[in-house]
């Protein structure tokens, strides 16, 4: 028995080393997609290039590009107060290094315009069933119009900036010069023009493709960046001062050529005859409702949410924004430089010399105001339990009221009142625009979330660049009727003016049609106003009501602000610099 | 019990019982793996040949240890009056040449190849005296026992200057007469320190004998396998169960403190269920992963790891600091941690229960400003900004008075949530014993519960453990052991976490109030964030139980046809399930907006909800599991008699898995049933994160091949080489495998003859070691997503929303979105010499340890030299170098006077790195480069000092906008502005470089001290609290703060969140020095007689006092100096008292 026993040891041990194969080494892991699974697979390749829409983010994430120009002030400064005060340097760009601003961070559009190399160089490797090749086509023009939209962004901010065309790898040579900046809107409108060959005019719905981009979306990304290009900043580098490489940030030519294809290009949507205005005829429900509705006819490319998604790509404007008094945090709160530009109801200006407007400054303003911006008094939503009965009626209140003599109660939605006054506006404004009155916003996750879209494009903003590259090819008359259609929706009074004042109040136009759509920044830039915008402090009011019942508007500064002319263009960062040693920096840095 | 017929089994079986190392002599070391005939006949006739004139009885008897393959135990009085022995044998049996060459003075004991002398017989013993006896003898007689209360046979009983001596009986009972009442007795026994009693007037002596920790004999536990503490060549420490219980913790990596020189432990957090240190083995070698490998009863990557075993259970913790540990391969560069549990010892049960029972409460609460001077600060941040002051004078009055409680209070946050006592309290039941011809057993059972410190805490901690350690010998050739080990830890918490609760609390306007007047709770800081409310169960609860079941069987097979070949199998299969609950229920708070009355003129508090509309569960399921398998197989022989060379070769396979499972709803119409079916019904509105329902896992496989060589001439020259081929799923398979070396040598100075005459040495011991281990852990945190670096994969992205309302699916390149094709492990180059030796007579011994290690092919990114143009984010490569170099040390003193017995040790460890290749631009600041500094440093300013008026802003370059009251950076690139150009790189992180212990014991008649002070010094802890108009200020920055009142160029101006440069700018002045001396254990036991407690059955029983971080001397102040949270958002360390019973039947 004993000497069996050492037999059966024996080939227990040969069983016991021979049983170490080596092949379960090989894990695979359990959480992922090998590379090669992905191209062989026509849904993966859908999946990934779903991916490159989150690239696009969206414009109300919690610090709104409105706070870097003239339209509000983000009070918990996130590197803010740099970008108004011209503090930027290659070793701080302030917000624009912060995550907030995916589609605008050098970064983070590097590694989607990535995203876009890898699909192009291995779309056409993926079996497609042959009835399946219109499913190729229309990503390959997806990620057309993904490509010139991430460029787009890049150019806005930097002027020319190195065209990448490869998927690169950890032994690729990474050294890329920026391309001058004809030539990256050139290769912007050469991916919208492919785009719009590939791409369908719209997608039923039902079919889970609505959001895809269109023929319209990419001829309209299309106008955009062609209206750029024939603006001022665009064509003129005597600020810069005597900079090296002027074709990085300028591209002279002939502007009336440019004018004639932005007002094109801007035509090609209007042709489309898909889209028209969001006009029932009810300006402040129109346009309010405009950023409400997921199925506008005025939207020509938009990003939905659904309110179960948490605050990354759900959009949570309310909270963000809201007045303190609610249990919001504030956030971008609009300033008074712009709640000075909105017109009066019959078209005229207001102005705080005129001692009817001081004294009811929010009298009989343009709708869009009212639409746009929560003032004192504004009716808003029902107060949180634990606020309502300070406040029954659910208004904003910014005034602060003698109650009795020498007694004062500071109003609830400001910083000297009883809620969250850390949160508390400075400004005395909180953004109403984008905000669905009908959903709680206080406390994220708890409901809270809604599902108003965000509009990347929308017809009346084609409108208007229609109507400015007319003007600026003495189409004036052309200019006025487009620019009718917008002051209609609006409940304004129309447009009779010509040249100079054209110019002048079409400008004011666009920048009460579009506050917060992530335009003003760009626009005083290329317009080349951004000296006189961006050189005045930001105001906001404070308001008293005396026992007597006489209430007092006094503007008061908020916020410093500055101008430099090198914050034309973004500084590239100096670790980049030293990354890639054949950037140019931008002038004046 | 007494069995007089086999009185050799019998000393046998009491000296295994009593002595300290707890020798596992039967399972017979594997390295020493000599077949051994248990009642020692085998060795006593091994043939000798010896030829001696006129030698020193110890080289002779060393000789025979040669020439016969044993080894002698003896105190060396024992044979100081025979110095010179003349004897010439031939061919003779052993136990015939020790008789001629012991005479009738000594008898002698066999265990194993082991032979330990002892005095014979006292009549033997006094006629051989040179001194007379005086006939006016006084009789003394007593009982001798060790500490446990077990009587010592054997124990040698000496009159001091005489050679009157005796040795105690089976019973421990030994009677003796001495010539008069100033006789001074010495007792002394192998393994124990000796100890000297003056008789005085006393005929009954009961003496108990303290274990000698640094007993010759010591074994400590290898890398597969054990080694003599002799021979070991490698830089090894360890601690054994007794220190490991000296301080009653609840988590067992903050028993080791102070007592593992060359281990730091950083305690970060006291969170009952997550208050474990970090450890770093010879600081930071790496600016990777820098944790070591934890290695459980032979098993590397357990499920549970370390810090939940049951202090109780363990028998020694044994860190390898050196090239030794290359025999763990790729996962040893950091060092590797051995954690044995308690195994049976032969001899009749022995059944064991400890109780203790106390409360904790934290070390340190930072101290924060009052109401009136909060609002002081507040108004001075109007000042500064040209506001009218937001309080008035009356205000302040009134806060300060407490003359309107309602509108005006002044809270004390942390007095309302936190009380002075969490009890906690620990219990340990354990029984062991067996035979060593059948089973031996050790079974033991504990529980621990521990209560948050929050006043009606929502935090516990409850924990439910059991072993079994079972070893049978089956045949002769045949031993298995069985071991299980099963626990529950049942960690509860509020929903809200411990960093949101501490948030508030230093947060907490000290001018709103935590409770009405009424008591009722008063409002939220934020999100409905109130602490007196979210530290309790009113938010729901999360219940997050983790059941860790370990278990292991091995086999070990001694080759009968071969005589020192043994074969070891292990198959370990650990398990654990973890289901975590998470139930958030809405709370609620009361509000009062200052205008309301009731009709009784109270004010009218408004009772609201907060958290959530409706409540909630997440409920998940992680489950784990562990296979490993190993064989190995043993050879050793001895050559002649003085070459012994062991060998060991062995593989191992390993299989780790996890997955898990989790589900979601929402819309509870009740708490009443906290379950998922009773959750909203309408499925589609439920969402956490977008994920209802979710599941991962994941699966590391690993396999390897290792083995030692062992190398020994005569035990004076030692070498010794061990090796790993290893192999791990986390690198592309051509090139997975590893071969990793280790070599070390030993030279035992003290065994040359020249140091013969050196008598106050009794040994010295010069060892070395290189070593070349492996690092093989991607990430620094243990994430799973850094693994499988070497293949382009692609993961779930965020989803986009098409058709308004449809998430899509999406996928992406994972975090790093490129593979690295070439990624391997770290690579570690560890070099060590060491000294170490007792002197004295065992009442001193030392330890001393340089090392010099270099970490190469580190894993860093490329951030600095790869531009973001090219779309992705850096995957780890190997080439960061880093070298790390320091010593430890190590020095015990024990000696006794009279029946008072005392011992000094102090240990600590020294270690510094320094980056020698980090990817960063030629073009860096020489001021701020990583390269030549210690890793993880970050860039600040240089703080220095105030500017105190604008004069001074005017005179100094400065930051756009400063003002008087603002911390002054320096101009450190001289281009007379201040930007990014003037960070520096820091030279400290949060890891000290020295940690140390002293530890001092005493003991007197029953009592016993011991007292631990632990110290770290060359840490800095970065200091940055929420303050400002949304969050309380520390006093310490309070006080003495520039005013215009009060200019100060030291201490800054009130500022307000992050709105100052120098609060939003990392700046030196908020870097503090942590340096600290903590009474990290103090502990006054006392062991009652044993006369007293046999009369109730009891074999032992010690009560004692304890406490733990009682005190600490710091200059860092505002938190404990352990932390490295900067803004006091974490549950803090604790200081615990306890008192507590041991008691042995």
């Amino acid at each position: 028995m004993k000497k069996l026993l050492k037999y059966y040891l024996g080939i227990a041990l040969v069983l016991y080393s021979t049983s170490c194969s080596q092949d379960f080494l090989n894990v695979d892991p359990e959480d992922r997609f090998s590379e090669d699974v992905v191209w062989k697979d026509p849904a993966l390749v859908e999946a990934f290039v779903n991916e490159m829409y989150r690239g696009l983010n969206h414009g109300m994430r919690e610090l709104m590009l409105g706070s870097l120009a003239d339209e509000s002030q983000f009070i918990h400064n996130y590197g803010s107060s740099q970008v108004v005060q011209s503090n930027l340097t290659p070793a701080d760009v302030g917000s624009f290094s912060r995550g907030d601003f995916d589609e605008f961070n050098w970064t983070q559009l590097y590694i989607r315009i990535r995203q876009v190399n890898l699909f192009k160089e291995r779309i056409d490797e993926v079996p497609f069933n042959e009835q399946d090749e219109l499913w190729r086509a229309r990503m390959k023009g997806e990620v057309a119009f993904l490509n010139a939209y991430f460029y787009h962004n890049l150019v806005r901010l930097y002027g020319g900036v190195p065209l990448v065309r490869q998927a690169y790898e950890l032994t690729s040579d990474f050294q890329v010069a920026r391309s001058p900046l004809a030539e990256c809107v050139a290769f912007i409108v050469a991916e919208c023009d492919e785009a719009a060959a590939l791409l369908p005019l719209s997608y039923g719905s039902g079919g889970g493709d609505i959001g895809r981009a269109t023929r319209g979306a990419a001829l309209s990304l299309k106008a955009r960046i062609l209206l750029y290009a024939a603006s001022d900043l665009y064509n003129e580098t005597g600020y810069a001062g005597g900079f090296s490489n002027p074709e990085l940030i300028a591209a002279p030519g002939d502007r009336t050529a440019k004018w004639q294809a932005a007002k094109d290009a801007a035509k090609a949507v209007m042709d489309l005859g898909l889209y028209s205005l969001q006009n029932t005829g009810n300006p402040v429900k129109d346009y309010t409702d405009l950023f409400l509705l997921k199925d506008s006819k005025e939207a020509i490319f938009s990003r939905y949410f659904v309110k179960s998604r948490g605050w990354e790509d759900g959009a949570l404007p309310g909270l963000a924004n809201g007045p303190n008094g609610y249990h919001n945090w504030g956030g971008n709160t609009p300033i008074q430089e712009l709640v000075d530009d909105y017109e009066l109801t019959d078209g005229t200006k207001f102005s705080w010399s005129n001692p009817v407007h001081a004294a009811a400054p929010y009298a009989n303003r343009d709708p869009r105001m009212t639409a746009s911006i929560l003032h004192d008094q504004s009716l808003w939503r029902p107060r949180p339990a634990d606020v309502k009965e300070m406040d029954p009626v659910g208004k904003v209140l910014i005034r602060t009221v003698e109650t009795a003599p020498g007694v004062f109660l500071p109003g609830l939605d400001t910083r000297d009142g009883p809620v969250e006054d850390w949160n508390g506006g400075y400004s005395g404004y909180y953004l109403r625009k984008f905000v669905d009155p009908t959903v709680v916003h206080e406390y994220a996750a708890a409901g809270g979330n809604q599902e108003a879209p965000w509009h990347f494009f929308r017809y009346g903003e084609i409108l208007l660049n229609y109507a400015e590259a007319c003007i600026e090819l003495g189409q004036d008359a052309e200019a006025q009727t487009v620019l009718n259609q917008l002051r209609a929706r609006a409940g304004m009074p129309a447009f009779t003016e010509t040249g100079a004042a054209l110019m002048d109040r079409y400008r004011n136009e666009r920048r009460v049609e579009l506050v917060f759509e992530q335009h003003r920044y760009f626009d005083i830039r290329r317009w080349m106003i951004a000296p006189a915008a961006m050189n005045r402090p930001g105001n906001g009011i404070v308001i008293n009501q005396a026992l007597s019942g006489t209430v007092t508007y006094t503007r008061n500064k908020v916020q410093d602000r500055a101008w430099a002319d090198k914050m034309y263009w973004l500084p590239i960062d100096q670790q980049e610099m030293n990354r890639n040693t054949t950037l140019i920096q931008n002038p004046l840095y | 019990m007494k069995n007089k017929s086999k009185p050799i089994r019998n000393a046998l079986l009491f000296f295994m019982k009593v002595t300290l190392i707890n020798l596992l002599i039967t399972s017979v070391s594997v390295m020493m793996a000599y077949a051994i005939d248990t009642n020692g006949q085998e060795v006593l006739d091994r043939k000798v040949t010896l030829h001696a004139e006129n030698a020193e009885i110890k080289a002779v008897l060393s000789e025979i240890e040669r020439k016969a393959d044993v080894k002698f135990t003896y105190r060396p009085r024992l044979i100081q009056n025979r110095e010179r022995v003349s004897l010439n044998v031939e061919d003779e049996v052993l136990s015939s040449v020790l008789n001629q060459l012991l005479g009738s003075g000594l008898r002698y004991d066999v265990i194993g190849k082991q032979i330990v002398l002892k005095s014979a017989e006292p009549a033997a013993m006094a006629s051989m005296g040179t001194s007379a006896v005086n006939p006016l003898a006084i009789t003394v007689s007593g009982t001798v026992k060790d500490e446990q209360g077990i009587a010592v046979p054997g124990v040698n009983v000496l009159v001091k200057s005489t050679t009157n001596g005796t040795t105690t009986d089976v019973d421990g009972h030994f009677s003796l007469e001495v010539p008069d009442e100033s006789s001074i007795l010495i007792f002394s026994f192998i393994g124990y320190t000796s100890q000297e009693v003056t008789v005085g007037g006393q005929t009954n002596l009961n003496i108990t004998l303290a274990q000698d920790v640094q007993s010759l004999q010591e074994i400590v536990v290898v890398g597969y396998g054990e080694q003599k503490k002799t021979t070991i060549t490698g830089a090894v420490t360890s601690v054994k169960s007794d220190v490991i219980s000296q301080a009653p913790v609840t988590n067992l990596s903050n028993a080791l403190v102070g007592r593992l020189p060359g281990a730091v432990f950083i305690n970060r957090s006291g969170q009952p269920g997550s208050d474990g240190s970090e450890i770093r083995v010879r600081g930071t070698n790496t600016s990777g992963n820098p944790n070591a490998l934890i290695v459980i009863d032979g098993i590397a990557n357990r499920s549970g790891g370390l810090e939940r075993l049951n202090p109780a259970d363990i028998e020694s913790i044994t860190i390898l600091k050196d090239g030794s540990a290359a025999i763990y391969g790729a996962q040893a560069a950091n060092g590797v941690i051995l954690v044995t549990t308690k195994r049976g010892q032969a001899g009749k049960p022995q059944i064991n229960f400890n109780y203790n029972i106390g409360f904790n409460k934290p070390t340190r609460l930072p101290e924060v400003t009052d109401a009136p001077t909060y609002a002081t600060m507040l108004n001075e941040i109007d000042e500064y900004r040209g506001n009218p002051a937001r309080y008035s004078a009356a205000d302040i009055e009134k806060y300060r008075s407490g003359s309107d409680v309602w509108t005006h209070p002044d809270t004390d946050w942390y007095g309302a949530v936190i009380k002075d006592n969490a009890m906690q309290d620990v219990a340990t039941l354990s029984v062991s014993g067996g035979t060593n011809d059948g089973v031996k057993y050790y079974l033991s059972l504990g529980s621990l519960s521990e209560n948050g410190v929050y006043k009606n805490s929502g935090t516990k901690y409850k924990q439910y453990n059991f072993r079994s350690n079972i070893d049978a010998k089956i045949t002769d050739w045949l031993n298995i052991s069985v071991d299980l080990a099963g626990r529950q830890e049942d960690r509860t918490y509020p929903t809200r976490d411990a960093s949101t609760i501490f948030r508030m609390l230093i947060r907490g306007k000290p001018n709103l109030p935590a409770y009405w007047p009424n008591g009722l709770p008063g409002p939220d800081i934020e999100n409905g964030d109130n602490p007196v409310v979210i530290s309790t169960p009113a938010t729901g609860y999360v219940d997050d139980v983790n059941n860790v079941f370990n278990s292991n069987l091995r086999a070990r097979i001694d080759i009968p046809w071969v005589k020192g070949l043994n074969v070891m199998f292990n198959a370990a299969f650990d398990e654990s399930f973890r289901p975590i609950k998470r139930f958030r229920t809405p709370w609620y708070l009361y509000t009062w907006d200052y205008t309301s009355y009731d009709d009784n003129g109270e004010p009218e508090l408004l009772r609201s909800q907060r958290g959530l509309s409706a409540p909630e569960l997440q409920q998940e399921l992680e489950r784990t599991s562990a296979q490993t398998t190993n064989a190995y197989i043993n050879y050793s022989h001895t050559f002649g008699t003085d070459h012994t060379l062991a060998l060991m070769a062995g593989t191992e396979k390993q299989v780790l898995k996890g997955n898990v499972f989790m589900g979601f709803r929402n819309g509870y119409i009740s708490t009443a049933v906290d379950e998922l079916f009773a959750g909203n019904q309408n499925a589609s509105t439920n969402a956490w994160n977008g994920n209802l329902l979710d599941g991962k896992l994941y699966n590391r496989t690993r396999l390897n091949y290792f083995g030692r060589i062992n190398y020994a001439f005569r035990e004076k020259y030692l070498v010794e080489m061990v090796w790993r081929y290893d192999a791990s799923y986390i690198f592309p398979e051509d090139s997975r495998w590893g071969f990793f070396p280790g070599v070390s040598a030993g030279w035992v100075v003290s065994e040359e003859n020249f140091m013969q005459s050196v008598s106050f040495i009794d040994r010295l011991k010069l060892r070395g070691s290189w070593g070349q281990l492996g690092n093989d852990r991607m990430s620094a945190r243990n994430v799973y997503d850094d693994e499988f670096q070497f293949a382009n994969n692609f993961g779930f992205g965020g989803n986009y929303i098409f058709d308004y309302t449809t998430l899509t699916t999406s996928i992406t390149p994972t975090a790093f979105p490129i593979a690295n094709p070439n990624i391997t492990w770290e690579v570690a180059n560890n070099s060590n010499i060491g000294l170490e030796g007792t002197l004295l007579q065992g009442k001193v011994s030392f330890e001393v340890d340089y090392f010099s290690n270099k970490r190469s092919q580190m894993l860093i990114t490329r951030n600095a030299s790869i531009p973001k143009t090219a779309g992705f984010t850096p995957p780890k490569e190997n080439i960061g170098e880093l070298k790390n170099h320091g010593i430890d040390f190590l020095l015990n003193f024990n000696n006794s006077v009279g029946t008072f017995n005392y011992g000094i040790s102090v240990n600590g460890g020294y270690s510094k790195n320094e980056m020698i290749f980090y990817d960063e631009p030629a073009t860096t600041f020489p001021w701020q480069t990583q390269t030549g500094r210690p890793n993880d440093t970050r860039l600040m300013y240089k703080a220095i000092g105030v500017f105190e008026t604008q004069a001074d802003v005017d005179a100094y370059p400065h930051w756009s906008g400063a003002r008087p009251g603002d911390i002054r950076f320096e101009d450190v690139s001289g281009d007379g502005e201040i930007d990014a150009d003037d960070k520096i790189r820091m030279e400290n992180n949060t890891i000290p470089r020295f940690q140390g212990g002293l530890t001092l014991t005493a003991g007197w008649k029953g009592f016993d001290l011991n007292i631990l002070f632990q110290a770290a010094t060359g840490a800095r802890s970065y200091i940055r609290t929420q303050s400002g108009d949304f969050g309380n200020y520390l006093q310490d920055f309070a006080d003495g703060r520039w005013t215009t009142e009060n200019p100060s160029s030291e201490k800054p101006r009130t500022f307000n969140r992050e709105d100052e440069y120098w609060i939003s700018q990392d700046n030196s002045y908020w870097f503090r020095n942590t340096d600290y001396v903590r009474l990290k254990n103090i502990q006054l036991g006392y062991t009652l007689p044993s006369a007293i407690i046999s009369k109730i059955g009891m074999r032992t029983a010690r009560v004692y006092v304890n406490s733990i971080n009682l005190i600490t001397w710091d200059s860092f102040k505002v938190f404990d100096p352990e932390t490295d949270n900067q803004d006091g958002t974490v549950y803090p360390q604790k200081m615990t008292f306890n008192a507590g019973v041991n008691i042995g039947f």
